[in-house]
C-alpha cells in the first residue's frame, strides 16, 4: 500500500495522540474540570438563565456540567476514531487514486475532516461560555457541521475513486 | 523490517500484528459475552458482593443494599463495555501507529522502542477496564479503580501517550528536514 504525504500521516498521529491525552485528562482531571465548568457557569449566569433559586440553578448547573463532560468524552472517542479513519482512508487514496489533483483534493478533505473532533472541544467551551443551547448551536453550526461535511465529502470521493478504478485500466 | 522505500507502508513485525489481532479478538469476544452472559455476570457480581458486605458498605437493609448493589453491577457492566470499546480501538491504533513507526523511523533502536511502547501500551491499557470489572465485586468500586489505575491504566496508558508523542515528533522532524 502506498503511503500518503507526511503531513497527512502527521495529522492522523497527532489526532490519535490528542484523543489519548483527552481520555487520560478526562479520567484524571474530572473533579477539576467540573469545578472549572461550575465557576464559568457562575461567571456567565445570565447566559445560563440562573435565577438565584438554589434548586433551579443547581439543576441548570448539573445539566451544563454534564454537557461539558459529554463534549470532552465525545472528543476522546471521536479523535481516536477519526485519526484512524484518516490513516486508513488516506492510505487507500494514495494507493488507488491515480490523478494527482484528485489525490490532493481527497487528502485535503480527509485531513480537514479528521479535525472534526476539535468541534467537541469547542462544544465543551461554548456551552459554559454561551449557555447550553447557544453553545451547542454554535459548535454544531460553525465547527462540527463544516468539518464533518469535509470528512463525508472526502469519503464519498474515495468511494467514487474506488468504484471507478477498474474502468481506468 | 523496514526498507529504504518510504513511499510505501512497511508491515510491522508479525508478533505486533498478532498481538493486535488477539486484542481485537478479545474485544469482540468480550462484547459478545457481555450480551450473552449479562445475567450470569450480574448474578456472579451480586453473589461476590453479598459475600463481602463490609467492603461494599452493605447494611442489611434491603432498600439501601439494593441501591449499592445495583450501582456496583452497573459499574461492572460499564467496565466490560469500556474494555470492549477500548480494546477494539487500541488494536487498530497499534496496527496504524506501528506501521508508521516501522516505515518512518530510520534508526533500529528508535523503531524497536516505538514498537515496544505502542504495542505494550495499546494492549495493557484496555485490560485495565477488564481488571476493574473483575475487582469491583471483591474490592469495591473505588479500590478496584485505584488498583487498575496503578497496575495498568497509568503505566500502559502512559506508554501509549509517550509512544504517540515520540512518533508525532519524529514525523514533524522529518517534515521539517524536507
Amino acid at each position: 500500500m502506498s503511503r500518503p504525504p507526511l503531513l497527512v500521516v502527521f495529522v492522523a498521529v497527532v489526532v490519535i495522540t490528542l484523543g489519548e491525552l483527552g481520555g487520560a485528562m478526562l479520567s484524571q482531571l474530572r473533579p477539576s474540570t467540573a469545578r472549572w465548568a461550575a465557576a464559568r457557569i457562575a461567571a456567565n449566569a445570565p447566559a445560563h438563565g440562573l435565577t438565584g433559586t438554589p434548586e433551579y440553578d443547581d439543576a441548570v448547573r448539573e445539566r451544563t456540567v454534564f454537557s461539558v463532560e459529554a463534549g470532552l468524552s465525545f472528543f476522546h472517542v471521536h479523535a481516536e476514531g477519526m485519526g484512524l479513519v484518516l490513516f486508513f482512508a488516506s492510505t487507500l487514496v494514495a494507493s488507488v487514486a491515480r490523478s494527482r489533483p484528485v489525490r490532493r483534493a481527497l487528502y485535503a478533505l480527509l485531513t480537514v475532516g479528521a479535525t472534526f473532533p476539535l468541534g467537541y472541544l469547542a462544544y465543551a467551551l461554548a456551552v459554559v461560555e454561551l449557555g447550553r443551547d447557544d453553545g451547542v448551536a454554535l459548535a454544531e453550526t460553525w465547527v462540527l457541521t463544516p468539518l464533518g461535511l469535509a470528512a463525508i465529502t472526502g469519503l464519498i470521493g474515495l468511494t467514487v475513486a474506488l468504484a471507478r478504478r477498474p474502468e481506468a485500466r | 523490517m523496514t526498507g529504504t522505500n518510504e513511499e510505501v507502508w512497511h508491515l510491522p513485525p508479525r508478533a505486533v500484528l498478532l498481538a493486535a489481532i488477539l486484542l481485537l479478538l478479545a474485544a469482540e469476544v468480550g462484547g459478545a459475552s457481555m450480551g450473552r452472559y449479562k445475567l450470569e455476570l450480574a448474578r456472579w457480581a451480586r453473589a461476590e458482593m453479598q459475600a463481602r458486605p463490609a467492603v461494599h458498605g452493605l447494611v442489611g437493609v434491603r432498600d439501601v443494599d439494593e441501591r449499592i448493589l445495583d450501582e456496583a453491577i452497573f459499574r461492572v457492566d460499564a467496565g466490560l463495555r469500556l474494555f470492549h470499546m477500548h480494546a477494539e480501538g487500541m488494536a487498530l491504533v497499534i496496527i496504524a501507529t506501528t506501521t508508521v513507526a516501522v516505515t518512518l523511523a530510520r534508526r533500529a533502536a528508535t523503531r524497536r522502542a516505538l514498537l515496544l511502547l505502542l504495542t505494550l501500551g495499546g494492549i495493557g491499557y484496555p485490560l485495565g477496564y477488564l481488571l476493574w470489572s473483575v475487582l469491583i465485586p471483591t474490592l469495591g468500586i473505588e479500590r478496584g479503580k485505584a488498583l487498575a489505575e496503578r497496575l495498568l491504566w497509568l503505566p500502559f496508558g502512559g506508554a501509549t501517550i509517550l509512544g504517540l508523542a515520540w512518533l508525532s515528533a519524529l514525523i514533524a522532524v522529518r517534515m521539517a528536514r524536507r
